[in-house]
C-alpha cells in the first residue's frame, strides 16, 4: 500500500431523545457512589475511536454512521469535538477526563473496529489501526474531589494513560486528548549467551535479574548440565556456544521448571515434625503420596476415570457416548495487578485447557470463586494495591466479559471475604467441557494421538511482547516493581473462532495432538508435546508477530493469550489451513514433532536452543523441605448474653455478613443460562433469588441426564487446622452436590491450592508452619476423598500468594478450593434449596456438634468486640463414612421422589439455612430445635443455631410423605424441625421456649443490601 | 417435507446448538452454517426454508451489538438476505440474532426489505449486562406467522442492551398499528391479556424497553426477532421455578415459536 497513512478522529455519544438516558455515564455516576461514597450530579462518556489508515475522507465520514456511530441512538461526529457541540452539551462539564489504552495493550474494541471498516472498505490496508478511548464528563462535583482523584478511580495506570481537563481547562474548551498509541519499534537483540560459571551469589543473581525464578540448587543443575562433555560436543556440532546456555535455553529451563508449571513444592521431599503426636517423618512427594495414589487405587476399581492428571483437565466417562472434563486455574498475581485483564485471561485461559484436552472438548460451563479483601475495608492499604472493592468490580467484569462472550455459562461459583486477600486477591476459575467419546474416525477423543513428523501449528493469536514471564512471576511474591508486561488483556472474540474451528477440525479428524499456550507460552506447548514423540523443531521466524522485533527468547516464551499448538499430518495441511482462512483465524505451521530426542529451537537457519528432553523434563533437582506442626492456640469465643429477640438480630447481622450475604447482583450479570442445559440455576424460590446450592446442567439439548458442578471453600478453618478446612472443603462440595440429587456413583473432585509461600527463609520466618499445613490438608484430601470415593481427576497449586508493599507482608490463609463434578441419572428429579410450600415439614439430617471454632459466628463476634471475643473452639470434625451412608440414604429418598427441597447447612449454621429456604418460598417458619442437642452434650443454643457442623443439609417434605421419608432415613440423625408457616416470622424454639425470633423479610433486605453493587 | 433452517455461526455468535436443537425438535432439519460459508458461495441462502441469527456476543458487541455482524450481512450478503425474504421465507433473530437485524435495517423493515436501520436497541437503564426470568405476552392480533396462537411464556432475557428505542415516536404507532410490535415483557402477577404501553417496573421490564417491546417482526409477518430466548426453554426442566410447580414434564413455552415456522414452511412450500 502506497497510499498515505492519516489519523482520523470520531467520536460518538448519546442523542438527546426524550425516554434515552446515557446508560455508561449513569453506571459511573453508581460506582462512585457505592464504591467511594462521591456523588456527583451528572455523568456523560463519549466514546472515541482514532483511526490510523490510508483510507479516504470520504470514506471516513461515510463510517460515521455506518460504523462507529448508531444513526437511531448516537451521535458520531469526526474531527470536531461533540464537546464544541452546544446543542448536546449546553453547559460546559467541570471536570472532563479522557482514558485510553497505553501502547501495545490489547485493544479488543478498536479490533473489531479495524475489522468493521474492513467490511465495508475492503481495500483499505490491513496495517491500518483502531484506538479506542473513553472520555468521562463530570457535572457538580464535590469540591473536595480532584480531578486526579477521579481520573484514578476511572483508569489503571499499568495499562491505560488518561488526560485531564479541570474546570478552567473546560470554561477555556480545552478538552483533554491523546495521542495516537503508536507502539515504540523494536529492534531484535541478538541471541545471548549466559555464562553460568560464576559463583553461587552471581547464580542467584543472574536468576533474580532475569526474573528467572530458579534458586540455587537449581541453577547448579543447569551449571553442571553445560559441563557434561557429551552435552559440549553436541554443542559444538550444532553452532551452539559450547559451555554456557543461551538465553532462549535458560528461559525455556526457567519456564518448564517453575513452580507454576513444575510444582516443585508439591513434589519436594518433606522432613515433617508434628510436635503434638511426635510424628517425625519424610513425605517423598505430597502429590504423588496424597493425591496421585488415592486416584489411582480408585481407578483401579472403577471404569469411568478415563485420562488423569497427565492431561489439560480429567476426563470422565459420562456415559456410552460422551464424557465430560473439567480443570481450575488460578490468576491471582496478574488479577491484582489488573483485576479486569487478570480475571478475563484468567477464564479465557482455563476454556483453552478444555479445548487443549484429549484431541479437543467442547467448554460447556464456567465457575468462578474469588477470594477478596472485604469489600468495606476502611484500613491502610499499602502503595501499590487496589482497595477490594475495586478489585472485586474488576475482576467481575472481567468474568463476565470473558465468559459471556464466549457463550459459555457461569454456573455457580462462591465469594469469600478475608482481610489477608487484601495483598492477593484469588481468582478461581473453572471450566467444564465435554467431548464425544468417538470422534468420526473413530480415535478416542480423549487420547493424543502424536507422530514424529505431525506438522506444528500456532493457531489463533500473535505473539507479542504482552505476558511475558507471567510463569515466573506468579512464582514470585508480588512487589512493587512486578513488572506490567506479565499483565495482558484476553480476546475472547479471536478465542471463539478459534473454539469453533478447533472443533470442527477435530470432527473433521484434522488433530493429532492439542494443547494451549498458557504459561511458558510456545517454549512449554511444545516442549510438553515434545515429550510424547521424543523431540521437536521449532522455527521461531516462523511465528506471526503483534509487532517486529521482538527477540527470538521473547517470541519462545511469551504467553500472549488465545493460541493452541496443534500436531497435523502433513496431508491434512492444506484442509486445516483452508478451515483456519474460512474461520478468520490464523494457523501458522511454525515446526515439526521429531523423535529427535531434543528440543531444538531455530530463527531461520540459526539454532537458537538445544535442550535435551530428558533434561528439560526431568532435570530439575527435587526439593528439600522442613515441616513442624505445632498446634495453635486462639482466645475462645465470649458470647454475649441475649433474649430471643436479640439472637434474631444477630442472626441478621450474620445475613448481612459479606460471606452470607446474597451476591445475586453480580452473580445475575454472569450469563449462567446459555446452551439450554441449566436445570438447577443460581438462584430459585418463587422470586428467583434464594440461592442454590449446586448446579446442575442438562447438556445434551432434549436429554434428561445431568451433570452436577459443585465447589467448596472455607479458609477460615485453616487459623485453627488446615486439615479440618480441607476435609471440610470437601464435604462441603459433595454435600452442595448432595442437594440436588447427585448420582453418588460417578463423582469427580479437583484440588485448588491457594497457599502462603511454604518454603522457611529470612522472607518466611513462619514456612515450617505453613508447610505442616499444607501437610495436613494433603492428609485431608487423601483421606476424605478415599472415605468418599472421590477421586481427584485434575487439580493446581499457586504457592506464592503472598505480598510486601510498603515493607508489610501479607499472606492469604491457606485455601483448598475443591470442586466437584457429579452425575445427575435424571435431572427432572434434580431438587432445589427453596422450600416449596406452607404446611411443608422441615427436617435436619446430620450431626449437631458443638463446633464453632473460627465459624462466622467468631468472626462477626470477634469484630464486634474489637478482638475480645477469640475465634477458638472445635472446628468442625469430619465424619466420613456417617456422611456418606446418610448422603447415600437421602439422594435415594430424592430419586423417589419424597424430597421437596435440600439446603447444605454451612457458613452460619442451621439459622441461616433456615432464612435461605424461607426466603425462596417468601414464608416463615416454626421450628423446635430441642431433638438435635442429644447428638453432643457440649451443644449450646449458639451452636445449635450458628455451628458449622459437617454433613448436615435442611430437607422439607410434603406432609403426605413424611411417613415414608423418616422410615427411608431410618438409622440415620433425622430430625423434624418444625412447618413452613404463612406468616413473615421465623421462630427457632428449644423445649417449646423461642430461643430466636426474626423477621423474614427484614433478614432478605439485610441479606440483600450488602453487596447489592450499587446500581439498580 | 422437511424444512431446512440455516441457523448462521461464526465470529462469536454462541447459541447456535440450542438453536439448532430446537428447529430439530420442531422438525426441521438444522444446519450450523458459517456466514463466510454464504458469502464465500460454499453454501446458498435459497436451498434453505427458514434462516436463524442465534444469540451470542458477535464481535464481542463492541462499536454497539450486532452492529458488525449486522454490517456483514448488510455488505456481504445484501441481496442474498434480501431474495430470501422476499421469497416469502421466515427468518428469526434472537438476542444478538435480533440487534443483527434491527441494526441491519431488516426489522421493523419496510415492504421494500430496503435494509435501512429504523430502530435501535439501547444499552438496559441498568447499564449492564443480566440474565434474569421474564414473562412475555404475545398480541394476538398480529400477523407474525411465527407467534400465532401464543399467548404468554417464561424465558430468560440475557443482554446489555435490548432497550428497543427509535428516533420517531410516530413509527413506533405505526408498527403498533401494523401488528409489528409483537412481544411486550407483562407483570405476571396479571391476569392474561394485560400487556400495556406504559414502561413497567424493573425488574418485569428488565431493560426499560420503550412500551415494553420484547420483540417486533416485518409488516410481512415473516420476519421475527426478540431479545429473550424461547429457544432457552425447550424442555419444562429448564424453566425458573420448575421444581415449585407440579408439571408434566415435557416440551417447554419457548418451543411454539419454531414449531410455528416450521408448520408454516411445511403448509406453503413443496419442498
Amino acid at each position: 500500500m502506497g497510499s498515505q497513512m492519516e489519523i482520523y478522529n470520531f467520536e460518538v455519544t448519546t442523542r438527546d431523545i426524550e425516554g434515552l438516558t446515557d446508560a455508561r455515564g449513569d453506571s459511573v455516576k453508581s460506582m462512585l457512589e457505592s464504591d467511594y461514597g462521591v456523588q456527583v450530579n451528572n455523568v456523560r462518556v463519549i466514546l472515541g475511536y482514532q483511526v490510523k489508515s490510508d483510507m479516504s475522507l470520504e470514506q471516513a465520514t461515510r463510517s460515521i454512521y455506518d460504523l462507529f456511530a448508531d444513526p437511531i441512538i448516537e451521535v458520531g461526529n469526526l474531527e470536531n469535538s461533540l464537546l464544541d457541540n452546544k446543542n448536546l452539551f449546553s453547559e460546559a462539564p467541570q471536570i472532563a477526563i479522557k482514558v485510553g489504552f497505553k501502547p501495545g495493550v490489547t485493544d479488543n474494541a478498536g479490533q473489531a473496529g479495524l475489522d468493521g471498516l474492513r467490511t465495508i472498505f475492503p481495500e483499505i490496508s490491513s496495517a491500518s489501526q483502531v484506538a479506542t478511548a473513553m472520555t468521562y464528563l463530570f457535572w457538580g462535583v464535590p469540591s473536595d474531589i480532584s480531578p486526579n482523584w477521579l481520573s484514578s478511580k476511572l483508569h489503571n495506570q499499568m495499562i491505560e494513560r488518561s488526560s485531564i481537563s479541570d474546570s478552567k481547562d473546560c470554561q477555556k474548551s480545552v478538552w483533554p486528548s491523546l495521542d495516537f498509541p503508536e507502539r515504540p519499534k523494536l529492534t531484535q537483540k541478538p541471541s545471548a549467551t549466559v555464562n553460568l560459571e560464576v559463583s553461587d551469589e552471581e547464580l542467584i543473581q543472574i536468576s533474580e535479574k532475569g526474573l528467572l525464578a530458579l534458586n540455587l540448587e537449581e541453577m547448579k543443575a543447569i551449571q553442571e548440565n553445560y559441563r557434561d562433555p557429551k552435552v559440549r560436543a553436541a554443542r559444538v556440532e550444532l553452532g551452539l556456544p559450547e559451555k554456557a546456555p543461551t538465553d532462549a535455553e535458560l528461559e525455556c529451563l526457567a519456564q518448564t521448571w517453575s513452580e507454576h508449571c513444575c510444582h516443585k513444592i508439591f513434589a519436594s521431599k518433606i522432613h515433617h515434625v508434628d510436635f503434638e503426636t511426635g510424628e517425625d517423618a519424610y513425605i517423598d512427594s505430597l502429590f504423588k503420596t496424597h493425591i496421585m495414589k488415592p486416584t489411582l487405587d480408585i481407578q483401579s476399581e472403577v471404569n469411568w476415570l478415563l485420562s488423569i492428571f497427565h492431561d489439560n483437565s480429567g476426563v470422565i466417562a459420562w456415559n456410552d457416548d460422551w464424557s465430560l472434563c473439567i480443570k481450575a486455574e488460578t490468576h491471582n498475581s496478574p488479577s491484582a495487578l489488573d483485576p479486569f485483564g487478570g480475571a478475563m485471561t484468567g477464564i479465557v485461559g482455563v476454556n483453552r485447557d478444555i479445548l487443549g484436552t484429549g484431541l479437543g472438548a467442547r467448554p460447556i460451563a464456567n465457575t468462578d470463586v474469588f477470594c477478596f479483601g472485604p469489600p468495606d475495608y476502611s484500613g491502610h492499604i499499602p502503595e501499590g494495591l487496589f482497595h477490594p472493592s475495586r478489585v472485586f468490580r474488576g475482576v467481575h467484569a472481567g468474568v463476565r466479559a470473558g465468559g459471556n462472550e464466549s457463550g459459555i455459562p457461569t454456573v455457580n461459583g462462591s465469594i469469600v471475604f478475608d482481610e489477608r486477600y487484601l495483598g492477593k486477591p484469588l481468582v478461581y476459575c473453572g471450566t467444564v467441557g465435554i467431548m464425544p467419546r468417538l470422534l468420526p474416525d473413530g480415535r478416542e477423543s480423549h487420547e493424543k494421538t502424536p507422530q514424529p513428523g505431525n506438522i506444528i501449528y500456532m493457531v489463533g493469536g500473535r505473539v507479542g511482547s504482552d505476558g511475558i514471564h507471567g510463569a515466573t512471576f506468579s512464582s514470585l511474591e508480588l512487589t512493587e516493581d512486578s513488572p506490567s508486561s506479565a499483565v495482558q488483556i484476553g480476546d475472547p472474540i479471536t478465542q471463539k473462532k478459534m473454539i469453533d474451528m478447533v472443533l470442527e477440525a477435530r470432527d473433521l479428524g484434522l488433530i493429532q495432538v492439542i494443547t494451549d499456550n498458557g504459561a511458558g507460552g510456545l517454549s512449554s506447548s511444545v516442549g510438553e508435546l515434545a515429550e510424547l514423540t521424543g523431540g521437536a523443531d521449532l522455527d521461531l521466524a516462523a511465528v506471526p508477530l503483534k509487532q517486529p522485533g521482538l527477540s527470538k527468547w521473547e517470541i519462545l516464551v511469551s504467553e500472549s493469550q488465545e493460541r493452541m499448538t496443534i500436531g497435523v499430518n502433513p496431508e491434512d495441511c492444506e484442509k486445516f489451513e483452508k478451515l483456519a482462512q474460512l474461520h478468520e483465524v490464523e494457523a501458522t505451521a511454525v515446526g515439526t514433532f521429531t523423535d529427535s530426542g531434543a528440543f531444538v529451537v531455530r530463527f531461520g537457519d540459526e539454532t537458537v536452543a538445544h535442550l535435551p528432553i530428558s533434561f528439560l523434563h526431568d532435570g530439575c533437582p527435587q526439593l528439600q523441605l522442613e515441616s513442624e506442626w505445632r498446634t495453635p492456640e486462639h482466645d475462645p469465643i465470649l458470647f454475649p448474653d441475649v433474649n430471643h429477640i436479640e439472637m434474631g438480630e444477630i442472626l441478621s447481622r450474620l445475613m448481612a455478613r459479606p460471606n452470607v450475604a446474597s451476591k445475586e447482583w453480580w452473580v445475575r450479570s454472569y450469563d449462567h443460562e446459555v446452551i439450554a442445559q441449566s436445570v438447577i440455576k443460581p438462584f430459585c424460590g418463587v422470586n428467583h433469588d434464594a440461592p442454590g446450592d449446586a448446579a446442575v446442567i442438562a447438556p445434551i439439548q432434549g436429554g434428561t441426564q445431568g451433570a452436577v458442578i459443585s465447589n467448596g471453600i472455607v479458609p477460615r478453618y485453616s487459623d485453627i487446622d488446615a486439615y479440618a478446612m480441607a476435609a471440610a472443603s470437601i464435604d462441603e462440595a459433595l454435600r452442595n452436590a448432595v442437594c440436588v440429587g447427585v448420582d453418588l456413583e460417578l463423582i469427580a473432585g479437583l484440588d485448588n491450592f491457594c497457599w502462603p509461600d511454604p518454603v522457611e527463609s529470612a522472607k518466611t520466618p513462619d514456612g515450617r508452619y505453613k508447610l505442616a499445613q499444607l501437610v495436613r490438608a494433603n492428609r485431608a484430601l487423601d483421606e476424605v476423598c478415599r472415605a468418599y470415593n472421590l477421586p481427584c481427576i485434575s487439580g493446581k497449586d499457586s504457592m506464592k500468594n503472598d505480598a510486601t508493599l510498603d515493607g508489610e507482608k501479607i499472606s492469604v490463609p491457606p485455601t483448598l478450593l475443591f470442586s466437584l463434578i457429579g452425575n445427575h441419572s435424571d435431572v427432572r428429579k434434580a431438587v432445589s434449596s427453596d422450600f416449596k410450600q406452607v404446611g411443608d415439614m422441615i427436617y435436619l439430617v446430620g450431626e449437631t456438634h458443638q463446633e464453632l471454632g473460627a465459624s462466622e459466628l467468631a468472626f462477626m463476634l470477634r469484630d464486634e468486640s474489637n478482638g475480645e471475643s477469640g475465634i477458638g473452639g472445635r472446628v468442625p470434625q469430619i465424619d466420613t463414612s456417617r456422611n456418606l451412608s446418610l448422603y447415600h440414604s437421602l439422594t435415594k429418598a430424592m430419586s423417589n421422589e419424597l424430597v421437596s427441597s435440600a439446603h447444605d447447612c454451612s457458613d452460619a449454621g442451621l439459622a441461616a439455612a433456615v432464612a435461605e429456604c424461607c426466603f425462596g418460598c417468601d414464608s416463615g417458619a416454626d421450628l423446635d430445635i430441642s431433638d438435635i442437642f442429644h447428638a453432643d452434650i457440649n451443644l449450646n443454643d449458639w451452636g445449635a443455631l450458628f455451628g458449622e457442623s459437617l454433613g448436615r443439609i435442611l430437607v422439607s417434605v410434603k406432609p403426605e410423605n413424611s411417613e415414608i421419608f423418616e422410615a427411608s432415613m431410618e438409622g440415620h440423625e433425622c430430625n423434624y424441625l418444625g412447618k413452613v408457616n404463612s406468616g413473615d416470622n421465623i421462630t427457632i424454639s428449644d423445649q417449646g421456649i423461642p430461643i430466636l425470633i426474626a423477621s423474614m423479610s427484614e433478614l432478605r433486605d439485610s441479606w440483600k443490601n450488602t453487596l447489592n453493587g450499587g446500581i439498580n | 417435507m422437511i424444512p431446512r433452517v440455516a441457523v448462521l455461526s461464526g465470529f462469536g455468535i454462541n447459541c447456535e446448538t440450542e438453536t439448532m436443537a430446537v428447529f430439530e425438535m420442531a422438525g426441521a432439519k438444522a444446519d450450523r452454517v458459517h456466514v463466510n460459508r454464504l458469502v464465500n458461495g460454499e453454501l446458498d441462502l435459497e436451498d434453505y426454508h427458514i434462516m436463524a441469527v442465534p444469540g451470542g456476543f458477535s464481535f464481542g458487541d463492541h462499536l454497539g451489538s450486532g452492529r458488525l455482524m449486522g454490517n456483514r450481512l448488510r455488505f456481504g450478503l445484501r441481496e442474498q438476505v434480501r431474495k430470501f425474504v422476499k421469497s416469502g421465507k421466515p427468518v428469526i433473530g434472537i438476542c444478538n440474532g435480533f440487534q443483527v437485524l434491527v441494526k441491519m435495517g431488516l426489522l421493523p423493515g419496510d415492504d421494500d426489505v430496503s435494509l435501512t436501520q429504523t430502530a435501535s436497541l439501547a444499552l438496559n437503564d441498568s447499564g449492564h449486562y443480566e440474565n434474569r426470568w421474564a414473562t412475555l405476552e404475545f398480541d394476538s392480533e398480529s400477523h407474525c406467522i411465527w407467534t400465532k396462537g401464543m399467548t404468554r411464556i417464561r424465558v430468560p432475557v440475557r443482554h446489555g442492551e435490548g432497550k428497543f428505542v427509535t428516533a420517531d415516536k410516530n413509527l413506533l404507532d405505526d408498527w403498533g398499528e401494523g401488528g409489528q410490535l409483537v412481544v411486550k415483557y407483562v407483570d405476571p402477577s396479571t391476569e392474561y391479556p394485560s400487556s400495556t404501553d406504559e414502561v413497567l417496573p424493573y425488574p418485569i421490564s428488565p431493560n426499560q424497553s420503550w412500551r415494553n417491546i420484547a420483540g417486533v417482526c416485518d409488516p410481512s409477518g415473516l420476519v421475527f426477532g426478540l431479545m429473550p430466548h424461547p429457544e432457552a426453554n425447550h424442555s419444562t426442566w429448564l424453566g425458573a421455578t420448575w421444581t415449585r410447580e407440579n408439571i408434566e414434564h415435557g416440551e417447554g413455552e419457548g418451543m411454539k415459536i419454531f414449531r410455528n415456522a416450521v408448520n408454516y414452511v411445511s403448509e406453503n412450500f413443496d419442498n
